[in-house]
């Protein structure tokens, strides 16, 4: 198994260094709506002197800590597995021993994320001296319990991108399914802004539902402003999702591999 | 005359795609709605907080929100699907064939490719504008109602001009297939008036990759902040910047054919 | 304009290929100083061919056949030379010059793959500004000879490689061009496919006396259609004449095919060289030199228990591969 992994990753690796160039372009593209949407807030937390108890500083820390959260927890399993299902080239991967999701994909991912992050690296260096944020607030202690739920968090949302992403079994029209998933994490992740200044209704849902592991809670956790109360409710509301999104996973990917095979895509 | 025919032949062909594909464009269509949901929430979820953005209050960011639409609409319905049937035509060589009628070439690679159930966005885009700008309760002129559709129209022949410019340069770096993401990346930065950027990102907007010059300033020229010497500066610009673009794209012609080697 | 429709004179194209190393420093280096190797595809090529020919372009892959046919639509500038076809230059590439020829290449769409033929068809109307009543009388021609009707409502997608290409050859014809270039118009398809597009070619030829330039690597829609070949290998001219002339020029050999008695026991090394030949396995072929053939037929009669001889040509893909070979 080790080997195979090793195996996986040098051809995964080499696959994506392939791609850098297309890579550095994607990490533009995805770079800017955080930096708009931290423009806008620190404008307006500038102007009132702080907004619903967030300074300008917190803005800028909550928004310079998401874009490295961001790159850890998310996945881009819909680009890699959506067009193999839909033009059957996916059949030459069901008939390896190995099951394509959890293994080749899972490492394409992983190599795809370590490349993305060298890349922000240098870029979130400028970006920290055009911001200057004073990051006094986080804590060696928040980091390091941070990091057990941004694996967490990345391992659910890779499931139920996954499961999203397997709906190409059934539908052409998966990239739209997904747009519309890609809206739910929009909404409750806290992308847009931090959770607590949306409308109580959505923070309200957003307790029960997985995407706020992705970046509102890691990026809290870190900067410190979570109870201890808060934190174990995180890390329970992690394990249960885990299980769901695993059995969710496993539900539709056995059913989708049956319906393909019969019919013989 | 011709045209104008030439472009109802391509409204029609492209008309019957989407047919072809109505499932999608039913979807597509309910997409757009809860984009435009979320939009218009976002921007309760900033106004609740605070009562002006960058000096901007709510009916103006819902009448820019409807400007951004509108040049927003022009790439998603024109630009983005040429772009990518460029490209598609510079791999697999139908690139020729475009090049062997007896049509300006600029002109059908503009508009081959028509996303045409987005029209009805304009639609929504206009009535953005007008509720917002009636929200605003602003006292607008026929005159600042001329100047703002001339610099939106100044504007979008400058954000198509680079476009031009980009797609242009696959004819010297045949692998650059990325050549319009750095437009596709800064668009959504045309939400918000560019005066809430911190000052290197306004410039890069506004001067680099002008997303600004589309959305912020015919906004502003609506509500008559804007001087008649500026006004015409920009139009001046929309006509140097598509001479150049045209140039560039002749040139890349040349490099396609060898001529320049 | 002169009674040549394809006039060619020292046609000449350079490829200059940046030339690179594998690996890291090399990249580097060769971002500041640029290496270029120059691909020699068409040398000093001259011919010319008379308004409604049908002249047969052959070669082997890279001989420049390609190059050459994009250099006579207008793609290619060249880097030496001269060409004209009804009187232009190809690579102005002027309105009147691209409204009166066509390039219909196998490989390659013209039509939109997601909507019938028919709509692509009335765009190219507008595109090459055909009037109506031209169009419609141009359609009902194209139509009779290729049996569009039943193809024109289906998506593209939807229609067979065969299918699919009679209309790619269709759509290219619409505004009747005086000169054809085709590069492969028959690949992929199946021999009745061939045979239709092949038909369909000539009477297209007799009745509008257009002048046809085409390449195949079919040597049978070449000797159905052509009397004139022109053969261009590495970049230059070998051949350049009539088809039946061929394999005098280039190869003045015969072959006899003799049926033996006792099949296999005799050996017929002796007599000439030994071939393969696939029409007929149960006779055996020798190829001998045109002079020799009396001679040898004599000793042939003579020496052996002979059933059945038969003296005929080589077959002409066999000569041309010859002639590529030389």
């Amino acid at each position: 198994m080790f080997l195979i992994i090793k195996r996986l990753w040098q051809v995964n690796w080499a696959e994506q260094w392939q791609y850098r160039a297309n890579l550095l372009m994607y990490l533009l593209y995805w770079l800017v709506s955080p930096i708009i949407y931290l423009a806008v807030w620190t404008s307006i937390a500038n102007q009132k002197g702080s907004v619903n108890g967030f300074t300008a500083n917190d803005f800028i820390t909550y928004y310079m800590l998401l874009l490295i959260c961001d790159q850890v927890t998310s996945n881009i399993v819909i680009h890699t597995f959506g067009y193999k299902i839909q033009d059957g080239s996916l059949s030459g991967e069901l008939i390896r021993p190995i099951h394509p999701m959890l293994t080749n994909g899972l490492v394409n991912n992983i190599a795809f994320k370590m490349l993305t992050i060298m890349g922000l690296t240098p870029i979130w260096i400028i970006l920290y001296f055009l911001f200057k944020p004073d990051f006094s607030s986080v804590s060696i202690t928040g980091i390091l319990l941070a990091i057990p739920v941004m694996l967490l968090a990345f391992v659910i949302g890779y499931l139920l991108s996954a499961t999203v992403t397997s709906l190409a079994f059934w539908t052409t029209r998966v990239y739209s399914i997904h747009e519309f998933y890609f809206a739910l994490i929009l909404l409750f992740s806290g992308q847009f802004v931090p959770l607590t200044l949306m409308p109580k209704v959505i923070q309200d849902i957003a307790q029960y539902l997985p995407f706020q592991l992705l970046l509102y809670y890691p990026i809290q956790l870190i900067r410190g402003k979570l109870s201890a109360e808060q934190i174990m409710q995180g890390y329970v509301m992690a394990f249960i999702w885990l299980g769901i999104s695993a059995l969710l996973f496993n539900w539709v990917w056995r059913n989708g591999v049956k319906r393909y095979s019969a019919v013989g895509a | 005359m011709h045209t104008l025919k030439l472009l109802s032949s391509f409204l029609k062909v492209n008309i019957q795609m989407a047919l072809a594909y109505r499932a999608d464009t039913v979807v597509n269509i309910l997409l757009n709605l809860m984009w435009l949901g979320w939009e218009l929430l976002s921007l309760n979820i900033i106004f609740s907080n605070t009562t002006t953005l960058g000096g901007w209050g709510l009916g103006e960011l819902i009448s820019l929100l409807g400007v951004f639409r509108l040049v927003n609409t022009l790439m998603i319905a024109l630009i983005w699907p040429n772009t990518e049937k460029f490209n598609q035509s510079i791999r697999d060589g139908s690139m020729d064939y475009t090049i062997l009628q007896p049509v300006n070439s600029m002109f059908l690679v503009t508009f081959s490719r028509i996303t045409v159930w987005r029209i009805w966005d304009l639609v929504l885009a206009i009535i953005l504008i007008v509720v917002g700008i009636n929200m605003a309760g602003d006292v607008t002129t026929p005159f600042n109602i001329l100047t703002f559709m001339l610099l939106a129209i100044t504007g979008t022949i400058i954000i198509y001009s680079l476009w031009i410019v980009l797609i242009a340069l696959t004819f010297w770096f045949t692998k650059f297939d990325n050549n319009v993401t750095i437009l596709q990346a800064l668009m959504d930065s045309g939400r918000y008036p560019a005066t809430v950027y911190p000052a290197w990102l306004r410039i890069i907007v506004t001067f680099i990759i002008p997303i600004a010059v589309a959305t912020t300033i015919p906004l502003q020229a609506l509500r008559g902040e804007l001087v008649i010497g500026k006004i015409l500066m920009y139009v001046a610009i929309s006509f140097i910047s598509f001479f150049v673009a045209s140039k560039v794209w002749k040139l890349g012609l040349k490099r396609y054919s060898g001529a320049s080697s | 304009m002169s009674a040549n429709s394809i006039f060619v004179e020292q046609l000449s194209k350079t490829y200059q290929v940046p030339e690179r190393e594998a690996g890291f420093s090399a990249a580097v280096r060769s971002f500041f100083k640029r290496k270029y190797k120059d691909v020699k595809a068409v040398q000093h090529v001259n011919f010319t061919i008379t308004q409604g020919e049908i002249v047969g372009f052959l070669g082997p892959n890279g001989a420049g056949k390609t190059t050459t046919l994009k250099m006579l639509s207008g793609l290619l500038h060249p880097t030496g030379g001269q060409a004209s076809v009804l009187g232009f230059t190809p690579w102005e590439l002027k309105p009147d010059y691209l409204r009166s020829m066509t390039l219909v290449m196998g490989q390659r769409n013209r039509l939109s793959w997601d909507i019938p033929a028919s709509d692509s068809f009335l765009l190219n109307q507008a595109i090459y500004r055909i009037p109506d009543d031209v169009y419609k009388q141009t359609y009902k021609e194209l139509d009779e000879m290729l049996e569009l009707e039943p193809l024109m409502k289906k998506p593209v997608r939807n229609l067979s490689l065969g299918e699919r290409m009679k209309c790619e050859i269709a759509v290219g014809l619409l505004h009747r061009p005086k000169v054809l270039f085709l590069d492969e118009p028959t690949i992929g398809l199946d021999i009745t496919g061939q045979a239709r597009i092949r038909e369909f070619l000539r009477e297209y030829n007799k009745r509008t006396g257009a002048t046809i330039l085409l390449t195949s690597h079919y040597m049978a829609d070449v000797t159905a259609l052509c009397e004139r070949i022109i053969i261009i290998h590495q970049g230059q001219l070998k051949y350049d004449g009539g088809i039946n002339d061929l394999s005098r020029k280039i190869a003045p050999f015969k072959l006899i095919g003799v049926r033996l008695t006792d099949a296999d026991s005799h050996d017929l090394s002796g007599y000439g060289t030994q071939v393969q030949n696939e029409e007929d396995a149960e006779k055996r072929y020798i190829q001998v030199k045109a002079e020799d053939v009396t001679r040898i037929t004599s000793r042939l009669l003579a020496d052996l228990p002979i059933h059945d001889i038969t003296i005929t040509d080589p077959p002409i893909e066999d000569v041309i591969e010859q002639a590529f070979n030389q």
